[in-house]
């Protein structure tokens, strides 16, 4: 803890003398008004003690003004050293990739700098290292006071490119001291020379090295993830989650750098249809363009493109040269199909080509894309075999060979294949019995340096089936069968569509455009989120995108028009990442070593005036102005209690509380259901419904109580039922539920008794079926069944020939649990499924539900209305 | 301005006159007739006819059912003048935190109680002020309570033309110098008037309960005094405020009046009760 204000400590030895002077100094007097003043004119007081401050009071004081000095002297808690020289300061922060991981303990380094800055009063000057999003390169900032300077250090972000700051920045700055917030890579020692010799040099680093995740490399079955850092002396678990367009990780894969290491490797192995998804792979827990890789279709789409020597037939059903080949390969590869200009003209993986010669000129268009990394899959056929051309793994001027093998003619039986070699792309494949050859294309290819495997699979006899040979970056295999069952039963395998998977993996992906500008799409800013392009962002050359080193002008992102997007990574254009060593002589710390500043003096200058305030209602107390703590309370409490609301005000549904928490709930949900429904379908205005307990509560504020008899009831006391009677005796209506209705006995069994028990001594008029002429199955609905959540059993209502209470019935008593049926969760939802079923038997419950309502709000009065043709003949109209 | 203030007063003055009334009439049903013959309206007896009694006095109503003939009597019922005053000073209009009502408001409470209950006893009544009216019947309570709040008052009772051998009743603190008082007695009393003086306290005043150092206010503007101790003068003031009541008693003794104290934390019937009984006239007076 250090003082901005020591001098101010110096006031401390004061307190004594004002424990003094309030100790001899009498407190103020209370101030009472006396009418009889004239008696008490000239009288001495025999014991003339002037009263003392109380010791309490005269401590509270202390202490107060203790806070008060303590202040004043500025105390910051966890502050870090001073800065190291006088003058101004130079406050230099790397805003490379690598600084997005830690950038908000980069930010509060800055920070707690500037804090220190502003403490002394220096002025400070900001600089960064990295090129800024439009491309100008940093400049640093005039020097000026700390507080202007904090919303150009709040604007800074990251930069997803490399910084390299050099000497050149530094030119013309003559700052006091330096601080700077290090990125702790890849810095030219010039750099920090001239640093070092602006001025005492202070240089925080995160200890923790930053990872930096390549593009993977794409092989056969596998992509290869591959990570670089600087080496650190334990070993470290990086994972990396491979994540498709929508975000979902597909595959989690742990990498480890071991001890010492600064690069690693692990594979990821996916079936292609994930692998085609994949659209990024990002470390996990890390932010910035280094922990994120973008895929695009290099890493994905393999698109084949199919050719056959005849155009016709190609696809006739197990006749056709092709018909095997795209079946086996149309479920995980894009197929094309085409003349060959028009198939080269787009990208292409793999050009499967069965048993078609090729012309001279093809010969040399197909080539050179041969040489660019296109795979060619040849079948040999019957014209292949005649007229061999360049395009084979094998030279060999004229025909081919062809050996036949079984048959009528011959004594040998056709031979199956040999199992696949180790190092071939087939290794692994599990050879069917069932696989014959009864006709093969015979030709060796030569065994050389570059390619020490060009028989990838052989027949039992040794004979080669497939061979290969690599041409340029791409590669020719010539099945020396046909694609079709003519030669062979390796068609009609398994095995064929495994191998035939195997080598469209193994292929390179789609070579884009290869010529022109790509325009930038969206690109990365230093976090790594993807976004609009930045102001300087320009188009990057298709050919040099795969290794293009990050920068302003071309920031990690997705570049190109939409048929081609191309992905520049920010891991493309760097192969490693090393430490920078110290700037020389610089006092070195770590960016998250102390917490952040926390000035105390706010916190004791509120701690004292809270006791001077304190201090002041007990003197206005001593002095006779008694403050009612109450009223003060009051005041700042303000009204606690919410009322009541009062029933009268709006009109409400009650329930009859049972007692039974879950019964109750049932009710009040299913009253609440109703009112919602019948505010929203009628011009009733009812509020959330009310608890009752009949006895206790004022009723008559209800037009409808609902009374869910529970199996269990048990007689009701002599006020309850008074009050009951009394309330439907005075226009009010019962609805009674025992609901157990239409279900049996299956639901609430017992409660038929339990009705009689519990109604035993309410007034209930003689009743009748519920009948559809019934003013209640009109009032608002024309209903013919009344059902709840259950249905079938008939609803008793007073009978009709009544007139007692306007003929409405006081009283309306079932069993189809229609609270069940009304009620509405929270959500929303119905928690009680209706039985039978059906969003129709929903639908009629609340039907009869808003019509009970308006039968309780409107009495007879649909009733009245029922009869006004009789009404108006009786006018003589 | 002036409407909205004797709207409030007169806001204030129905409860006021219930407590009256309601005090009055607790104290009137112990306190009976003067049960004696005179003037009046109300029957008293009947007595036989003797020699001088004038013809015109005989009730030949009752002489007619028996052989004799006989006089109707009333009741005394001479009605007599009560002069009423209450300190309305700026000493009156303050309670401290002991009591519950300020004193003026006890002085104003106890006169016109007294005033309703003289008034029932169908005397007359009216405010030593200048310029007051005489008040007779049973609805002049609500007259003399209006004419009560519009009159201004000094410490001491004013000089008013009153009438000779009326009574007079003088309800205040009392805390004026004690010449100034006897000053305002003696010229009652010289005219010539009985009377009774009622000290109505404050228990802070009768106690002064404070302690500590206290900067005491008067209810002027000038007095100010400083106590450093307030316990150390309570005994000191206790004394003086004896000396004072008994100068005051003296002073009332000298005129032939009658002297009280009542405290506002005391309840308002039992000084009524002392008041009235205080005016009742003595047998053999009168």
């Amino acid at each position: 803890m250090v003082f901005a204000a020591p001098w101010v400590l110096l006031a401390l030895p004061a307190l004594p003398l004002l424990w003094w002077l309030l100790r001899v100094t009498p407190p103020v007097p209370r101030q009472e008004r006396f009418p009889a003043i004239r008696l008490l004119l000239d009288l001495r007081s025999d014991a003339e003690t002037p009263a003392h401050t109380p010791l309490w009071l005269l401590a509270l004081r202390m202490v107060a003004a203790g806070l008060v000095i303590l202040g004043l002297a500025r105390p910051v808690l966890d502050a870090g050293q001073s800065l190291a020289g006088a003058g101004d300061l130079l406050l230099v922060i790397d805003d490379g990739w690598s600084t997005a991981g830690t950038w908000s303990m980069r930010m509060e380094a800055a920070e707690r700098s500037l804090t220190r800055a502003e403490r002394v009063g220096a002025k400070v000057m900001l600089l960064t290292t990295a090129a800024g999003f439009d491309g100008a390169a940093p400049v640093s900032t005039a020097a000026m006071p700390a507080a202007e300077l904090r919303p150009r250090l709040a604007a800074l972000r990251p930069k997803p490119w490399p910084a390299r700051p050099t000497p050149a920045l530094l030119a013309g700055l003559h700052p006091g001291s330096v601080v700077y917030v290090a990125s702790g890579i890849d810095t030219l020692p010039a750099f920090q020379t001239t640093l070092a010799a602006l001025g005492p040099v202070e240089e925080l680093r995160d200890p923790a090295a930053p990872l930096l995740l390549l593009p993977p490399r794409s092989e056969a079955d596998r992509l290869v993830l591959r990570l670089v850092s600087p080496p650190r002396d334990q070993p470290r678990d990086c994972v990396v989650l491979a994540q498709s367009g929508d975000g979902s990780s597909l595959a989690r894969v742990v990498i480890r750098l071991a001890h010492g290491e600064d690069h690693a490797e692990a594979a990821l192995r996916l079936p292609p249809e994930l692998r085609n998804r994949l659209t990024r792979l990002v470390i996990e827990g890390q932010s910035g363009a280094g922990a994120m890789v973008l895929l695009d279709e290099r890493w994905r789409r393999r698109p084949v493109g199919l050719m056959a020597g005849s155009v016709l037939n190609t696809d006739s059903p197990l006749t056709g040269p092709l018909f095997y080949v795209r079946r086996a390969l149309a479920p995980f590869a894009e197929l094309r199909d085409g003349a060959l200009g028009a198939l080269l003209g787009r990208e292409l993986s793999v050009l499967v080509l069965a048993d078609r010669v090729l012309e001279p000129d093809e010969v040399t268009e197909l080539g050179a894309w041969i040489e660019k990394g296109g795979t060619l899959i040849r079948f040999a056929g019957p014209s292949l075999a005649e007229h061999a051309d360049g395009l084979l793994p094998f030279v060999r001027a004229g025909g081919a060979a062809e050996r036949r093998m079984g048959g009528a003619m011959s004594w040998t039986q056709p031979p199956g294949l040999a199992a696949f070699e180790a190092d071939t792309p087939f290794a692994g494949l599990a050879v069917p019995e069932e696989v014959h050859v009864t006709r093969q294309m015979l030709a060796t290819p030569p065994v050389t340096r570059a390619d020490p495997h060009p028989v990838w699979a052989r027949l039992a006899d040794g004979t080669p089936l497939v061979t290969q040979a690599a041409r340029g970056a791409g590669r020719i295999v010539l099945f020396h069968v046909t694609a079709n069952a003519d030669w062979s039963d390796l068609p009609l395998s398994g095995l064929f569509v495994d191998m035939m998977r195997r080598l469209v993996e193994q292929s390179a992906g789609v070579a884009s455009v290869s010529e022109g500008e790509l325009a930038p799409v969206a690109t990365m800013d230093g976090f790594g989120t993807l976004g609009a392009p930045n102001a300087g962002a320009g188009a990057v050359a298709a050919g040099a995108i795969g290794g293009e080193l990050a920068s302003s002008r071309h920031p990690p992102g997705v570049y190109g028009p939409e048929a081609g997007r191309r992905v520049l990574n920010l891991g493309g254009g760097i192969a490693r990442v090393s430490e920078a060593p110290p700037v020389p002589g610089a006092m070195e710390g770590a960016i998250g070593g102390t917490g952040a500043e926390k000035p105390l003096a706010p916190w004791l200058i509120a701690m004292a005036l809270g006791l001077l305030a304190v201090d002041l209602l007990l003197s206005l107390r001593l002095r006779g102005l008694w403050l009612r703590p109450a009223l003060i309370l009051m005041a700042f409490a303000g009204p606690a209690f919410a009322d009541e609301p009062n029933p009268a005000l709006v009109t409400r549904l009650g329930y009859v509380v049972s007692g039974d928490a879950s019964i109750d709930s049932v009710s009040r949900l299913g009253l609440a259901g109703l009112s919602e429904y019948v505010n929203r379908r009628t011009n009733a205005a009812l509020g959330p419904p009310a608890a009752v307990v009949p006895g206790r509560d004022d009723l008559s504020f209800y037009p409808l109580l609902y009374w869910p008899v529970p199996p269990g009831a048990a007689a009701q006391p002599a006020a309850w039922l008074a009050t009951v009677n009394d309330y439907m005796a005075h226009g009010g209506i019962v609805l009674i539920d025992t609901r157990n209705g239409g279900s049996g006995e299956g639901f609430a069994e017992g409660a038929d008794a339990a009705l009689l028990r519990a109604s035993a001594g309410l007034v209930v008029p003689p009743l009748a079926p519920l009948a559809p002429s019934h003013v209640l199955a009109r009032a608002f609905y024309l209903l013919s069944d009344y059902p709840g959540r259950y249905a079938g059993d008939p609803v008793w209502v007073q009978r009709d020939q009544d007139r007692t209470n306007d003929s409405v019935s006081p009283v309306i008593i079932g069993g189809h649990d229609w609270a069940s049926a009304w009620a509405v969760d929270e959500q929303g939802r119905f928690p009680f499924a209706t039985i039978p079923g059906g969003a129709r038997q929903r639908t009629l419950a609340y039907r009869f539900g808003v019509n009970l309502v308006m039968y309780a709000l409107t009495g007879n009065y649909k009733g009245d209305q029922v009869h006004i043709p009789a009404m108006l003949e009786r006018l003589g109209q | 301005m002036t409407a909205l203030r004797a709207e409030a007063l007169a806001a204030r003055l129905p409860p006021l006159l219930v407590e009256a009334q309601r005090v009055a009439a607790t104290v009137a049903q112990g306190v009976h007739g003067r049960r004696r013959v005179g003037q009046g309206d109300s029957f008293w007896q009947f007595r036989p006819f003797v020699t001088g009694d004038a013809a015109s006095r005989i009730d030949w109503r009752q002489s007619a059912r028996a052989d004799r003939t006989y006089i109707r009597e009333t009741e005394w019922e001479a009605a007599q003048t009560v002069a009423l005053w209450r300190d309305g000073g700026p000493t009156m209009r303050w309670r401290s935190r002991a009591a519950e009502t300020e004193k003026i408001a006890r002085a104003d409470l106890l006169l016109l109680a007294l005033a309703s209950l003289l008034l029932r006893a169908g005397e007359q009544v009216r405010l030593i002020a200048p310029g007051s009216r005489m008040i007779a019947g049973r609805g002049g309570v609500e007259r003399l309570a209006a004419e009560l709040d519009v009159t201004q008052s000094g410490a001491v009772p004013p000089d008013a033309p009153l009438p000779r051998h009326a009574r007079a009743v003088l309800i205040g603190d009392m805390l004026a110098p004690l010449p100034e008082l006897q000053t305002a007695i003696a010229r009652l009393a010289s005219r010539p008037i009985r009377g009774h003086v009622l000290q109505v306290l404050d228990p802070a005043e009768a106690a002064l309960p404070y302690t500590g150092r206290v900067r005491f206010e008067g209810m002027g503007e000038q007095e100010r005094l400083l106590v450093p101790r307030c316990e150390g003068v309570r005994e000191g003031y206790a004394a003086r405020l004896a000396a004072h009541q008994a100068g005051l008693a003296a002073i009332c003794a000298a005129a032939g009046w009658s002297f009280a104290v009542h405290r506002t934390d005391h309840s308002p019937e039992s000084a009524l009760l002392g008041l009235y009984h205080a005016l009742a006239p003595h047998e053999g007076r009168g």
